[in-house]
């Protein structure tokens, strides 16, 4: 995944937005109204969002209006499940450390007995 | 589409061990040294203070020479620090650890979180773990340096060793 795809999403802000657009096609001030930011800011995240091909803009006369494009979030199902692939194979080795804790345990105790 | 909405991984374990081993593995050093890594890497602990703002320090050091190799490869040093505090503990039962993530260009610094939370189950403890996947330092570090593709393709690698095993 690019870089800047994913920093693109760092930003709690830019989560916001994303979130506001998921109904759908929407103007500055729809998106303004439902993630409670100033315009200013707004214009500079979907900028950054449009950017980094988050965002799509279709302009209509003097309307300009924002929607989702699915293909980076396709990128982050992606990165999640190869995150939860580092976790399932971390905790797989926890789970052999737990072993192996018990072994050396039983092999203590075993070498006592005799 | 759930785990992207929040963010969140969540894992749920169960382990035929008692609870105060389990406990171990994530807050002693030999325990977090034991099973960390990740895959290609391994941990060495500086500090680890289990309680409620101690600090878990560490080193993640690439020790495959695959990793050695990708590493230099991409210009990287072999080994990065890590710095996390426990932010949330109650023994045996309940533990957080949360990082600072202050190193992305234009983004404010934000704070990742690992929650563990343990329940008894007879012999057994059930281990859920819930993170911030979005927003994890590890991965973040990780992604910033072009490198899941490589980890994923190592960690395929050892699945299938380990398959044919």
């Amino acid at each position: 995944m690019q870089v800047d795809v994913f920093q693109a999403l760092a930003d709690p802000t830019r989560r916001r937005i994303v979130e506001a657009l998921r109904g759908g096609e929407q103007q500055v001030g729809d998106v303004v109204a439902k993630a409670g930011i100033h315009q200013s800011g707004v214009s500079r995240h979907l900028r950054i969002l449009h950017e980094s091909g988050f965002v799509t803009v279709r302009p209509d006369g003097q309307r300009r209006f924002y929607a989702l494009r699915p293909a980076p979030f396709r990128e982050l199902d992606r990165w999640l499940s190869s995150y939860r692939e580092l976790w399932e194979a971390r905790l797989d080795r926890f789970g052999a450390a737990l072993d192996d804790k018990r072994n050396q345990r039983q092999t203590k105790s075993r070498k006592k007995e005799s | 589409m759930n785990e992207q909405h929040s963010g969140k991984v969540v894992i749920e374990r169960r382990y035929r061990a008692s609870i105060t081993d389990v406990w171990d593995l994530w807050t002693t050093k030999d325990g977090f040294e034991s099973w960390w890594g990740p895959q290609g890497f391994r941990a060495e602990v500086s500090e680890i203070d289990a309680r409620v703002g101690g600090a878990l320090h560490y080193e993640m050091i690439a020790d495959t020479p695959e990793m050695i190799a990708a590493m230099k490869q991409m210009g990287r040093p072999a080994s990065h620090p890590a710095r996390a505090r426990f932010t949330e503990l109650r023994p045996r039962e309940r533990l957080v650890i949360t990082s600072v993530v202050d190193f992305i260009p234009d983004v404010a610094a934000y704070e990742s979180r690992i929650a563990v939370d343990l329940t008894p189950d007879g012999e057994h403890v059930r281990m859920v773990v819930t993170l911030d996947a979005m927003h994890s330092e590890e991965m973040t570090r990780m992604q910033e340096q072009g490198f899941t593709s490589q980890l994923t393709k190592l960690d395929a690698r050892f699945a299938s060793a380990a398959a044919g095993r």
